[in-house]
């Protein structure tokens, strides 16, 4: 017998006894009346993000260079955005570690946590973690309330880890506390996020 | 006779600063936990179906565990079985050995510290380095974790600054606005990160646990706060995932109980910064996923103890834990520790480890905060019954019960001793201290009243009688 079968088989000896999945739907999750509202709150307070509310008619590129005056190299792979570096044509993607602003599509907003769904849609994912800042673009109409909906939307879609086999939810820029429990945004992946709310 | 955890937590306690600042800090992250469990009013349902979901796997963990493999297969992920720490190291050192690599940037995992991974590829001379910031201090410190989320929280910020000083790591480093304090934890996080992105680009390959393994997509998922289990993975070409066979769950419906629960409990979060699915290796990369036994499904077969494997490891019980929060880590001499440790440590090896079932005061604490209701007490307490059988029972106290038993099956003799019981308030206090009365070490004797109750209620019937 191999290891897989030897395992396998001390588990199905070892069971002393067996229960039932219980029924999900049953099991309500917070919901909120303007979820739009507490994603925007959550996301600029606990989760330690910037928002824009990018009005009707504004240019896009506009809007994240005022976001970021000082950057000089832009990457992503978005139609309409004037970037140096394209993460599915980057030559090697250690180049993704030199972007000051990474710019990326959030597919589902959740309400709670302020967590955004973002699908791999680039060759380079790299570009989501390894940018000094992120900007992730993300639909109003895209926002739910909490995280049980968020992932029976992933479920239900076809769309997602088709092309690439990865998606990640992301909460505000990476941070630690594990020097003294003081908090430092800016850990290892993206120093800042900025969310652009789009209509 | 005292075990070695009382023995260490009394060296420990000494340092009273240190005992009130670490104390302070994990009640801290537990009263954080707290706030979000109130926050929600469905939080004890998501406790109990959380509960209800990891009974349901683990109990049908061989089924669970051939679809997973079935699924993570067809994404293009290579599936490795490992029974235990040896053939689990073996694994992986072929794995990169074949892809001839050198350095190997890795993300936090309790499973590689059980199996000492890290030790193991030294000695095969390849490089491993920590990513999560705690981790990459304590390995460059040469220390343990103390806490299985927050390992490096016992280690203050002057030690920091000196081990990156003495490593050369703020040379050449450019820092806007240098602070006054030479060991800002700002500062000191910037430049970890300087350091810990040069190595992202020079490893060959990246390693990382694995919160959870979804039965029905073949996913694993991993979530961290700093974002190092995602640069790990998003360099180097050669992804090694590393999960214990526990950390599976039946699909995504279950995924959204649990990712509300992980943060909210470990770190009193609503979520980890990032929460990553790898459902298969990026574009032109490798993904392996070792799913290792190393005493899992002997944990299964164990009728008193076998619900520890619902455990998702987020450190709950440590925060909570009276002990834990004044004994801190390094006292218990299983590397995970608190009240899941003790019982992991039971289950590993009852007779090396039983010197931590005496770090429990019984006050149930961390049953109450278990997001997926392990009965940490209650094990620990037959833990605890078992103790005579295999001959690591305390003398004293075996004697000293012995005594109380037949006492108390002698109720003549009983009364005769409560009665003079007072008279023990003549015995000078120096005398009273011998560690043959174990009771007086740490306290002081108590006082005994002159009257035993007894006695005081035969006083007090007859002046009823009257009424």
């Amino acid at each position: 017998m191999n290891t897989k079968d030897k395992i396998l088989a001390r588990l199905r000896e070892g069971v002393q006894q067996t229960f039932d999945m219980p029924d999900l739907s049953q099991l309500h999750g917070i919901t909120y009346t303007d979820p739009v509202a507490q994603f925007i709150q959550k996301a600029t307070t606990t989760a330690g993000a910037h928002l824009i509310e990018l009005p009707g008619g504004v240019d896009l590129n506009q809007a994240v260079h005022q976001a970021y005056p000082q950057a000089q190299i832009f990457a992503s792979n978005l139609p309409g955005i004037e970037v140096q570096l394209n993460p599915d044509t980057v030559e090697d993607v250690c180049q993704l570690t030199a972007v000051d602003v990474g710019i990326v599509q959030g597919r589902i907003g959740v309400a709670e946590n302020a967590c955004i769904w973002v699908p791999q849609a680039m060759k380079e994912k790299a570009i989501c973690f390894a940018s000094e800042n992120l900007v992730i673009l993300l639909r109003r109409t895209d926002i739910v309330s909490n995280m049980h909906q968020a992932y029976a939307l992933i479920a239900e879609s076809g769309e997602y880890f088709r092309d690439y086999k990865f998606g990640t939810f992301i909460s505000g820029p990476s941070k630690t506390a594990d020097i003294e429990s003081a908090l430092v945004y800016g850990a290892q992946a993206a120093r800042s996020l900025t969310i652009i709310l789009t209509s | 006779m005292s075990t070695l955890h009382a023995k260490a937590a009394e060296e420990y306690l000494r340092h009273t600063d240190i005992v009130e600042r670490h104390d302070k800090t994990f009640f801290g992250v537990r009263q954080k936990r707290d706030n979000m469990a109130q926050a929600l009013p469905e939080w004890e349902d998501l406790r109990e179906a959380a509960s209800q979901i990891k009974k349901h796997t683990v109990s049908h963990l061989a089924d669970y565990l051939q679809q997973f493999e079935e699924n993570a297969t067809r994404n293009g992920i290579h599936v490795h079985w490992a029974a235990d720490a040896r053939e689990y190291n073996d694994i992986v050192y072929q794995i990169l050995s074949a892809h001839g690599v050198k350095k190997v940037v890795k993300s936090k995992s309790m499973l590689t510290e059980e199996c000492h991974l890290n030790e193991n590829l030294e000695q095969h001379g390849i490089e491993v380095i920590e990513t999560d910031l705690g981790e990459r201090i304590l390995q460059m410190m040469h220390l343990a974790p103390s806490h299985i989320v927050m390992p490096a929280l016992h280690v203050h910020r002057e030690a920091i600054g000196d081990c990156f000083r003495s490593q050369g790591l703020m040379e050449n480093l450019e820092y806007p606005n240098m602070p006054d304090d030479p060991n800002d934890p700002t500062y000191l996080t910037f430049v970890a990160r300087m350091h810990l992105r040069r190595q992202f680009t020079e490893a060959q390959a990246g390693m990382t646990g694995a919160n959870f393994g979804i039965a029905s997509t073949g996913e694993v998922v991993v979530c961290t706060n700093e974002g190092n289990a995602d640069m790990s993975t998003s360099i180097p070409k050669l992804h090694i995932v590393s999960m214990g066979i526990e950390k599976l769950i039946p699909d995504y419906a279950s995924m959204g109980v649990f990712q509300r629960l992980l943060a909210r409990c470990g770190t009193g979060q609503e979520t980890t910064v990032y929460t990553s699915h790898f459902r298969g290796p990026r574009p032109g990369g490798e993904m392996h996923i070792v799913l290792v036994d190393n005493g899992r499904s002997q944990i299964l077969s164990d009728p008193e103890h076998w619900q520890t494997l619902k455990c998702m490891r987020c450190g709950a019980c440590m925060n909570t834990c009276p002990v834990y929060r004044r004994s801190a880590g390094y006292s218990y001499t299983y590397f995970i520790p608190g009240p899941i440790g003790i019982n992991l440590g039971m289950l590993r090896g009852s007779r090396k480890y039983s010197d931590n079932v005496s770090a429990c005061t019984l006050c149930c604490s961390c049953d109450n905060v278990c997001p997926v209701k392990v009965d940490l007490s209650t094990q620990i307490y037959r833990w605890r019954q078992q103790l005579d059988s295999m001959h690591r029972a305390d003398a004293t106290k075996k004697i000293m019960s012995r005594a109380m038993s037949f006492i108390f099956r002698h109720p003549k003799l009983y009364t005769r001793l409560v009665g003079s019981l007072h008279l023990a308030r003549w015995v000078p206090s120096a005398m009273m201290k011998t560690p043959l009365n174990p009771w007086t070490y740490g306290h002081e004797m108590m006082k005994f009243p002159p009257k035993s109750f007894h006695q005081a209620w035969k006083d007090l019937k007859p002046k009823e009688d009257e009424q």
